[in-house]
């Protein structure tokens, strides 16, 4: 099972209470961002574009319990920044698991192997790594050779010293749907419980602004890669939302469903568009005009967005919103791997475009280095 | 977020297509903010350097009508009527009380982008240009290092 018993019992139960209550909007799961320090420097992610002195600064551990009680949910996430570059960091977590929530510390685990021992296993706490693919698409990714490495290397050593463990994998523009069906089998391997998965987003902070997935390009992406699937992978994701992602399903964006708060505040209105902040989650509720965001809204910076802090909520509302959604639900659960003769086409005919060197990545040419200097050597450098 | 010229250059993709058909999405060009003063001379021209202000991943030098200087990272700004109702809201960098400020638009005399862009120049090209020259070169461990902080 992809998830304990225990948490998808305690997450049902809390949507199903939501309900009853007739609340219209309520978080499942809170990005929690105890620091945006970071030991990588990913071109991919501008969560580390700060001045010095707000990346020093941290939330205290006092201020993490405070907002998870403030907001009420189920699971709390914790991404960053690194967070094990925290120093009170199990604290945090252990307090958290103290209150009997479901805590996804997500790390690029550079460093999980060497503060292992400051965690205890427990079914509260899952490490959720942050592995973007094979090694060499991973290793661009996070712009460090050997980042790859190090990060199953910790994987393994948090599943054999008993830890829950899922891993967190990204694609972005180029990625090769192939080589991340081989990237979940060596997952399986190394032992995780799950996997979770999602498309990048156009995050207009970060450096790298142009391997950005469109809404159809996400759909075959996910199709070619989710279709046909091995029983063996587990995914820590609602399946309407993989279905959603595979474009079999549409949904609407749940902005609320996944709120952020960092040391700034709660971020208005959702983990990846920065609207400014609120001081308290209820100030965020109702001063953010919602229809102003997601697809639907005609908002252009939610155009491409299927990314997870959207839509997983909304999955797990069209589960819960009816004897339908459970049904379809269940089905998407037990029903087995998509069979599907033009996704199994479309992923042996799958071609890399030319959209930049990312794509060559993981396809197999990396020995014509040459080639890819002289070609590389035509870019403008950034810096 | 975008300035406006980015919206509408968005706005302009999205009319043409459905979201639903786009394959690749454009992302955006950053604007070159790093030491630039603007004149705060009109209403909109207030409102549109803080703005970018806050759109901006340094930190910014603001001289108060008070004379009063204050530098730090301006991490929100909230949309009044006029500029008296209107605020930033500010993480100072430097001097003993490092409390948050909010600051009415009404009071700025002067704006800065004083600090280093901290966004600039790390795109994903740069860093592939700079793998592969490495790596020509026969170095090995070849990574983007995070800035040091002290």
């Amino acid at each position: 099972m992809a998830i304990p018993v225990s948490q998808a019992w305690t997450v049902a139960t809390y949507v199903i209470k939501q309900k009853l209550a007739g609340r219209k909007r309520y978080p499942l799961v809170l990005m929690l961002e105890p620091l945006f320090r970071c030991n990588l420097a990913c071109a991919g992610c501008g969560k580390i574009q700060y001045p010095a002195h707000i990346l020093k600064a941290e939330l205290t551990p006092e201020e993490c319990f405070k907002a998870v009680e403030e907001c009420g949910v189920p699971m709390v996430s914790i991404p960053g920044g690194e967070p094990l570059l925290h120093p009170k960091m199990p604290e945090i977590v252990q307090g958290l698991i103290d209150r009997k929530k479901y805590v996804y510390m997500c790390t690029n685990a550079l460093l999980l192997k060497e503060k292992l021992h400051l965690f205890k296993p427990s079914k509260y706490l899952s490490f959720s790594v942050h592995v973007d693919g094979e090694k060499e698409h991973h290793d661009f990714g996070v712009c460090r050779e050997g980042g790859h490495d190090i990060a199953m290397e910790g994987v393994r050593a948090a599943v054999a010293a008993g830890f829950r463990v899922t891993t967190n994998t990204t694609l972005f523009d180029g990625a090769d749907p192939n080589s991340v069906r081989r990237h979940f089998d060596q997952l399986m391997d190394a032992g995780v419980d799950s996997m979770m998965i999602s498309p990048g987003y156009t995050y207009d902070k970060a450096p790298d602004q142009k391997h950005f997935l469109g809404r159809a390009r996400s759909r075959k992406l996910f199709n070619a890669l989710l279709s046909n699937r091995k029983k063996r992978w587990q995914f820590n994701a609602n399946p309407i939302f993989l279905e959603f992602l595979m474009g079999k399903r549409e949904l609407t964006c749940t902005p609320w469903g996944m709120p952020t708060f960092s040391i700034f505040g709660w971020q208005k209105p959702c983990y990846l568009l920065q609207d400014g902040y609120a001081d308290t989650f209820q100030e965020l509720l109702d001063e953010v005009d919602w229809a102003n965001y997601g697809t639907e809204s005609g908002n252009p910076r939610c155009a491409n967005c299927m990314v997870h802090s959207g839509y997983e909520a909304s999955g797990v509302n069209y589960t819960f919103g009816s004897l339908k959604g459970l049904i379809a639900t269940a089905k998407a659960m037990f029903g087995g791997t998509y069979e599907d003769e033009k996704a199994l086409k479309d992923l042996n005919e799958w071609a890399p475009t030319n959209h930049g060197q990312l794509v060559q990545i993981g396809s197999g040419i990396l020995s014509a280095e040459s080639e890819r200097v002289n070609h590389s050597e035509s870019l403008v450098a950034g810096d | 977020m975008a300035t406006e010229q980015q919206e509408h250059l968005k706005i302009e993709e999205l009319q043409q297509l459905n979201p639903d058909q786009i394959e690749v999405m454009a992302g955006r060009d950053r604007e070159n903010l790093e030491g630039w003063i603007p004149v705060l001379a009109t209403e909109a021209e207030v409102k549109d350097a803080l703005e970018k202000a806050f759109d901006y991943r340094g930190d910014v030098t603001l001289t108060l009508k008070s004379g009063e200087v204050v530098e730090g990272y301006l991490y929100d700004r909230r949309h009044g009527k006029t500029l008296d109702d209107s605020l930033v809201r500010m993480m100072p960098s430097k001097g003993e009380d490092r409390s948050r400020r909010s600051i009415p638009y009404s009071e700025i005399a002067a704006l800065n982008f004083s600090g280093r862009d901290t966004a600039a120049g790390k795109t994903f090209d740069a860093w592939v240009k700079k793998y592969w020259e490495k790596k020509a070169a026969g170095e090995t461990n070849i990574q983007i290092e995070p800035e040091k902080l002290d």
